[in-house]
């Protein structure tokens, strides 16, 4: 299934004291905020991250079955070569891997297979979810750079990493390009170029709680780096007065217990945060701990 | 993870992120949470000529954003009051000795000299509290609380308003009401309506404490017209009763032909009096009735702002106020807003010169030269900046002109020529910053 074209559009309006440029990638309204009033210079840039996301998204999706992903997905413990740019993306999975014990994974999609948190009580058989796990592993891969083989029955997903890696992408694009400032905002993950010159800070609503015991709709002011949450409060289930996050242990096949409801994290990049606020949600309840430890700038919200 | 080294995850991440990505970013992240006080501190001086009235003010306003568009505002107002005030009475061709309010001693002026009240000395604490949000999508509420403490003075006040916005927000129509507690208690008592003023020691003309209630209302509309066209309407009803008279105001009794004050001996030994003066006597109510129009002027940066305001209450003052200010930007971190104000206002039907000896009393009177007839100008500049911090800064610098005239016909005698209206020139000084917490 692939995207229609009427849906790959970009718009450019005003907003305060910028533009605004407006397109939908990965799942995602994705915003370019310019600071800058010249509308033909905006629309430029607006395509140039369009196009760069939706190539990404075209590249690494595993909607999309004809790409990069499906052909892992579906090469049945077939050995693939893949390009560079894959390449790199496998090496960073394979660090996280193992910066995490194995709690970040990219082949942990297939859990999907017996998980759904649409907000009910529909919790898995145990002896299903075992089944599954048994295909869950990034050690059960062969990856030597370029060559990828997976086991029969297993599956890689990017979507952990594709989101922000795509905003740090276009954000280094935009930046070589234009020497005003930009923020590069896919669906709440951002990057700014550099930092703003007329109003010295961007202002960024975020819904998470502070760690000094702030409130939902925290305003946030960033000049240069980036923020990326995770976690999503409408995801979850429920059954026995248990509350069962959708951040799942592919270790174990089932739900980290006691992970925030969300955690923005702000770091030099936008992958950074990204997988800092992913690892801190891995934790369950060290979350905040975690966190500290590693001396980040973060907001948890529980 | 838990038992690696602190940060040990962070750097790791960095050198992979670097791979990834190519590079990373020259500048680190900076982001945090949007400061959350807001505050503006003023310092003002206000300075008469002729060494009346000096007031230095120091003006604190702390307003806290909760987000969603509820703020919670604080105000701390600090002054300091000294100088001489025309105390009512008029000119004489010869000295002239006066009880001071406190009935406790006595001050003598010059022949000639316009009677100055020298002993003006006050500090005022004020306070405010504000609380203002939303009530649903288009409704805002505001509610306040307001008080100041004087030597002789105290107020009370609660306000609240109501607004809507229509018209995708282009159109806001507010209302508010006020109501203040006001307690009068003058240095050595409030004088009794037209009594006469007494030797020193002597306080059988004066009574305790006063109080006046004053309630507030307003309506307004607030229309945005165009992207560079603000314009905004209001009318507002003000009523107040019970205590309005100065009650360290009073009047010169002179003789109905002569116009001069009646002499006066003080009991044998003790100081008073050299004339014959009335405190003065205001009517117990007072509506006033405004109304008030403003556009807001955008054009490339510069900001034109230009007011009217008309007056009249049921004392018969009418008055009409121009305001206009432009703002205009010198570059991106400055800018200069020159300000003038014109101001005029007719008289108060029981503003008079003086008293007459052997004439029924009329049923109010004041000679405070702030009733009488008079125009002001106000013409200054402001400049202001942003600091590196990012704070702002302003200096402002007025002069203040107040020019009166007295009407022919309460002019009596030896008045005519004599007496005249105590013009007022005054500067005005105020260092304002503006910074976030």
């Amino acid at each position: 299934m692939g995207i229609p074209d009427s849906a790959r559009a970009v718009s450019v309006e005003a907003g305060q004291d910028c533009l605004v440029g407006r397109f939908a990638a990965m799942a995602s309204p994705c915003e370019i905020l310019i600071e800058s009033g010249d509308r033909e210079l905006a629309t430029h840039l607006t395509r140039t991250a369009a196009d760069e996301a939706w190539r990404i998204e075209d590249k690494f999706s595993r909607y999309i079955p004809d790409n990069i992903v499906g052909q892992i997905n579906t090469a049945n413990g077939r050995p693939i070569e893949v390009d560079d740019e894959t390449a790199s993306l496998l090496d960073f999975a394979a660090t996280l891997y193992d910066l995490s014990d194995g709690r970040f994974d990219i082949t942990s999609g297939v859990l999907r297979e017996v998980w759904t948190f649409d907000g009910g009580d529909r919790i898995p058989d145990p002896e299903a979810v075992d089944n599954v796990v048994q295909r869950v592993g990034w050690r059960r891969l062969s990856w030597r750079r370029p060559v990828l083989a997976l086991q029969p029955g297993m599956q890689i997903d990017l979507g952990g990493i594709g989101k922000e890696y795509a905003v740090d992408r276009v954000a280094g694009m935009l930046s070589e390009a234009i020497a005003c400032s930009v923020v590069v905002n896919f669906g709440g993950d951002l990057a700014v170029t550099r930092q703003p010159r007329q109003r010295s800070v961007w202002r960024v609503g975020i819904e998470a709680l502070s760690a000094t015991g702030g409130r939902a709709g925290t305003v946030l002011e960033i000049s240069t780096g980036a923020l990326a949450t995770s976690g999503d409060s409408r995801r979850f289930l429920r059954k026995g007065g248990v509350r069962y996050s959708h951040i799942l242990d592919p270790r174990s096949g089932w739900p980290v217990e006691g992970a925030p409801r969300s955690v923005t994290v702000a770091a030099d990049t936008c992958t950074q945060a990204g997988m800092l606020s992913t690892l801190a949600m891995l934790e369950g309840h060290a979350a905040e701990a975690f966190l500290d430890g590693e001396g980040v700038i973060y907001w948890c919200r529980r | 993870m838990a038992d690696k080294d602190p940060k040990s995850v962070s750097a790791a991440l960095a050198a992979a992120t670097c791979s990834l990505l190519g590079s990373l970013p020259a500048a680190p992240v900076q982001a945090e949470e949007e400061p959350n006080w807001d505050f503006n501190t003023a310092l003002l001086y206000y300075g008469e000529d002729n060494d009346r009235v000096q007031d230095l003010s120091l003006n604190i306003l702390a307003r806290r954003d909760y987000l969603d568009d509820r703020f919670l505002t604080l105000g701390l107002t600090i002054d300091t009051l000294t100088g001489a005030t025309p105390n009512g009475a008029i000119r004489q061709n010869v000295p002239q000795t006066f009880t001071r309010p406190s009935g406790s001693s006595a001050y003598t002026v010059p022949a000639g000299e316009l009677p100055l009240d020298d002993t003006f000395k006050d500090t005022r604490a004020a306070i405010t509290v504000g609380w203002e949000q939303p009530l649903g999508r288009l409704w805002k509420t505001g509610i306040g609380f307001s008080g100041s403490r004087e030597y002789d003075y105290t107020h009370l006040g609660l306000s609240g308003s109501l607004s809507r916005d229509f018209n995708k927000r282009n159109t806001t129509v507010s209302a508010g009401l006020a109501v203040a507690h006001d307690i009068w208690d003058p240095v050595g008592g409030a004088p009794l309506p037209f009594a006469p003023m007494l030797d020193v020691g002597d306080t059988g003309n004066k009574t305790g404490s006063d109080t006046k209630n004053i309630v507030d209302a307003v309506v307004g509309i607030t229309q945005v017209v165009s992207r560079r066209l603000l314009v905004q309407l209001n009318y507002s009803l003000s009523n107040a009763s019970g205590y309005l008279t100065d009650p360290y105001k009073f009047l010169s009794l002179v003789d109905g032909a002569t116009g001069d004050t009646i002499p006066r001996v003080p009991a044998p030994g003790a100081e008073g009096p050299s004339h014959e003066f009335r405190f003065e006597n205001r009517p117990d109510e007072r509506t006033k009735h405004s109304l008030y129009g403003q556009a807001k002027y955008y054009m490339s940066g510069k900001v034109l702002d230009a007011s009217y305001r008309y007056m009249t209450d049921d004392w018969d003052i009418d008055s009409h106020t121009v305001d206009l200010r432009l703002r205009w930007p010198l570059g991106e971190y400055s800018y200069i807003e020159p300000h003038l104000r014109f101001y005029t206002q007719s008289e108060a039907g029981f503003y008079t010169i003086s008293l007459v000896d052997g004439v029924e009393l009329p049923a109010h009177a004041s000679a405070d030269y702030r009733l009488g007839n008079f125009d002001a100008i106000t013409a200054g500049l402001k400049y202001g900046w942003k600091t590196s911090s990012g704070s702002e800064m302003s200096l402002r610098a007025e002069i203040y002109q107040q020019n009166g005239t007295i009407p022919g016909e309460l002019l009596i005698g030896n008045q005519v020529g004599r007496e005249t209206y105590p013009d007022l020139d005054a500067i005005i000084v105020q260092l304002s910053y503006h910074f976030s917490r």
